[in-house]
C-alpha cells in the first residue's frame, strides 16, 4: 500500500482539501476553474507563511478577474506549485490533480473534518 | 431583471455562459474559453450577437439634421451616402454621452441616418434621438445585430450574401440575404477587417446556421470582443470614454470636424476649442505589464515618488502579446518619458508605457473584395 491520501474535502470558497499524514494538498475546485475561465496568472504564496482557515492566502488571475484563494484551514505553507509559475493554465486542465496550488502543514486537523464532503459540495452547488 | 436577446437560446444551446452586460443576459464566452475565440477572430473569423446594441433610423430632413448637429460634431448634410462614421453625442460641457456609428443609407429610395449605439447608454440616446426626430424608428426592437470579424469574414460572409465587388471599412450597403433586406457595413470593434449586419429577428437563427456553416468560424461572446478591441487599442464607454471626458482627452480628436468646433450650435464647442489648441488636462496612454500581473481597471498610477498621475480604465490579458495590457489617463504634466508604476494589491509595480494600437489594425481600405 502507498502512501495514505485522505477523501477529497471541499470548502463553501471553492477549494479543495486532502490530507497525507498532517500535510494537506489544496487547489480550487473543478467548478471554481470552470467559472474563472481561462486562467493567465497565479500569484503564489511564500513558503513559510502562517495562516489560519479563511486568510488570503494567493490571487488567481483569470482573463476575466483576480480571485481570493484562502487558506481551508490553519497552518504553515510549506511547498507551493510552481509549475503553475509559468503556465497558470494547467489549473483549467488539471484543477483537482496536477494543478494544485499549495501545501500545508497543519496545526488543527479538526477543522479538516468539518469541511464539505464531495457529495455536499455537489449539493452546495446546487443550491 | 436582465433583458435577453432574441437568439438568447440559441446560444445556451451552443454552449454560451451568459452574463447579465448593460442590463442584458450576454454571451460572454462559450466552451472553447475567451482566449481560444480571440485568436480564431485574429487567424480566422467569429461571430459575435451584439443584438444588445442600440439601432435606430432618423430621416433625413433639415430640421432632424439642424437638431442633431447640436449633439453630433459632423456635418450631417456633408455625409457621403453608403458610409460609416465613427462619432459621438456631446453634452453641453463636450463630455460624451455616448459613442456611435452614424451612416448615411437609403431604405426603399428613402434617405436615413442609421446609427448604431450603446446598450449601456440607450435611455440617455433615445432622450435626444426622440428630442431631434420624435418619429425615429427604433430598429433594435425588431433587428438584431451581428459582427463577424477576422481576416476570413470576407469568404464566411460573401457564401451567404453577395457582396459588392468594392467595399471597404467604413462602407455600408443594404443587400439581400434570401430576398430579405439587411444592412451590411465593413465595421467591427476589433481591429480586424470585418462585417457588421442588422438583421430583421425573425431571420437571425438561420442566418448565424450559415455562417457557422464555415468550420474555420465560431461563435464568440463579449470576452473576447473586448480584449480583441483592447488590443486594438479602441475605447469603450464606461471605461475611457464618459460624460466628463472630452473626445480631445480621450485622444479621438481626429474623429471631430474642426470647422464644427467653431459653431455656436454645437454643444460645448467653446470648450472642445480651447482644448483642441491647448493641452487637455489628461492624456491618453497604453501600458503593458513587466511581470505576469494583471492591469485591470480602476487600478492607479503612480510615478517613482508615489505621486498619484492618473488611472487605468481598461485591462486585460492579451493573447496575442501574452501579457496585460491597459489603457489609462496620466495627467498631461507628467513626462511621459519616466517610470510608471501601478498599485496592485497593495503593491507598486513597474510598468511599461507603450503606444496604441497593441496589435496593428488589419482594416481593409481601397481594395476589392477578391484581395
Amino acid at each position: 500500500m502507498g502512501v495514505k491520501m485522505s477523501e477529497k474535502k471541499y470548502t463553501k470558497d471553492h477549494e479543495w482539501v486532502s490530507i497525507d499524514n498532517d500535510i494537506a494538498t489544496i487547489g480550487i475546485s473543478n467548478h471554481a476553474q470552470e467559472s474563472l475561465g481561462d486562467i493567465v496568472f497565479i500569484e503564489l504564496p511564500s513558503v513559510g507563511k502562517s495562516a489560519n482557515a479563511k486568510d488570503e492566502i494567493c490571487v488567481v488571475e483569470s482573463v476575466k478577474a483576480a480571485s481570493d484563494i484562502y487558506a481551508p484551514i490553519d497552518g504553515e505553507i510549506v511547498e507551493v506549485n510552481n509549475n503553475l509559475e509559468g503556465d497558470a493554465a494547467i489549473i483549467n486542465q488539471d484543477a483537482e490533480n496536477t494543478g494544485w496550488i499549495f501545501k500545508m502543514k497543519v496545526s488543527n486537523p479538526s477543522q479538516y473534518d468539518e469541511l464539505m464532503t464531495e457529495d455536499e459540495y455537489k449539493n452546495f452547488l446546487e443550491q | 431583471m436582465p433583458l435577453d436577446i432574441p437568439l438568447k437560446k440559441f446560444h445556451v444551446a451552443n454552449g454560451a455562459k451568459m452574463v447579465p452586460f448593460a442590463g442584458f443576459n450576454m454571451p460572454i464566452n462559450y466552451k472553447q474559453g475567451i482566449i481560444n475565440e480571440h485568436k480564431n477572430v485574429r487567424k480566422h473569423s467569429g461571430i459575435f450577437d451584439v443584438s444588445h446594441m442600440g439601432q435606430v433610423l432618423i430621416e433625413t430632413n433639415y430640421l432632424h439634421i439642424n437638431n442633431l448637429e447640436r449633439y453630433i460634431p459632423l456635418k450631417l448634410n456633408n455625409l457621403r451616402k453608403n458610409k460609416s462614421n465613427y462619432t459621438f453625442l456631446l453634452n453641453e460641457n463636450g463630455g460624451v454621452v455616448d459613442d456611435l456609428i452614424v451612416s448615411l443609407i437609403d431604405i426603399n429610395s428613402k434617405s436615413f441616418l442609421y446609427i448604431v449605439y450603446n446598450a449601456s447608454r440607450k435611455n440617455e440616446d433615445e432622450k435626444i434621438f426622440f428630442k431631434c426626430a420624435p418619429k425615429a424608428e427604433i430598429l433594435h426592437e425588431k433587428n438584431c445585430l451581428f459582427a463577424i470579424q477576422g481576416p476570413e469574414s470576407i469568404e464566411v460572409l460573401n457564401n451567404i450574401i453577395d457582396l459588392p465587388s468594392e467595399m471597404n471599412f467604413l462602407d455600408i450597403e443594404v443587400l439581400k440575404y434570401k430576398k430579405n433586406s439587411v444592412i451590411v457595413s465593413r465595421s467591427g470593434y476589433t481591429g480586424e477587417d470585418g462585417f457588421e449586419i442588422s438583421i430583421s429577428t425573425k431571420h437571425a437563427e438561420v442566418f448565424v446556421k450559415d455562417l457557422l456553416e464555415n468550420k474555420n468560424t465560431m461563435l464568440c461572446g463579449l470576452g473576447s470582443r473586448d480584449s480583441l478591441r483592447l488590443e486594438a487599442g479602441l475605447s469603450l464607454y464606461g471605461h475611457e470614454l464618459n460624460e466628463n471626458i472630452t473626445p480631445i482627452e480621450a485622444g479621438l480628436s481626429w474623429a471631430l470636424d474642426k470647422d464644427r468646433l467653431n459653431d455656436s450650435s454645437l454643444n460645448g464647442n467653446k470648450i472642445l476649442s480651447d482644448q483642441l489648441h491647448n493641452k487637455p488636462l489628461n492624456k491618453k496612454i497604453g501600458l503593458v505589464s513587466v511581470n505576469r500581473s494583471m492591469l485591470r481597471d480602476g487600478m492607479i498610477l503612480f510615478d517613482t515618488n508615489k505621486n498619484n498621475i492618473g488611472k487605468i480604465t481598461s485591462g486585460c490579458f492579451s493573447p496575442n502579446l501574452n501579457k496585460s495590457i491597459a489603457i489609462g489617463y496620466v495627467n498631461s504634466n507628467f513626462n511621459i518619458e519616466n517610470e510608471i508604476f501601478c498599485e496592485i494589491r497593495n503593491k507598486m509595480e513597474l510598468v511599461k508605457k507603450t503606444s496604441l494600437p497593441f496589435v496593428k489594425k488589419n482594416y481593409k481600405k481601397n481594395g476589392s473584395k477578391n484581395e
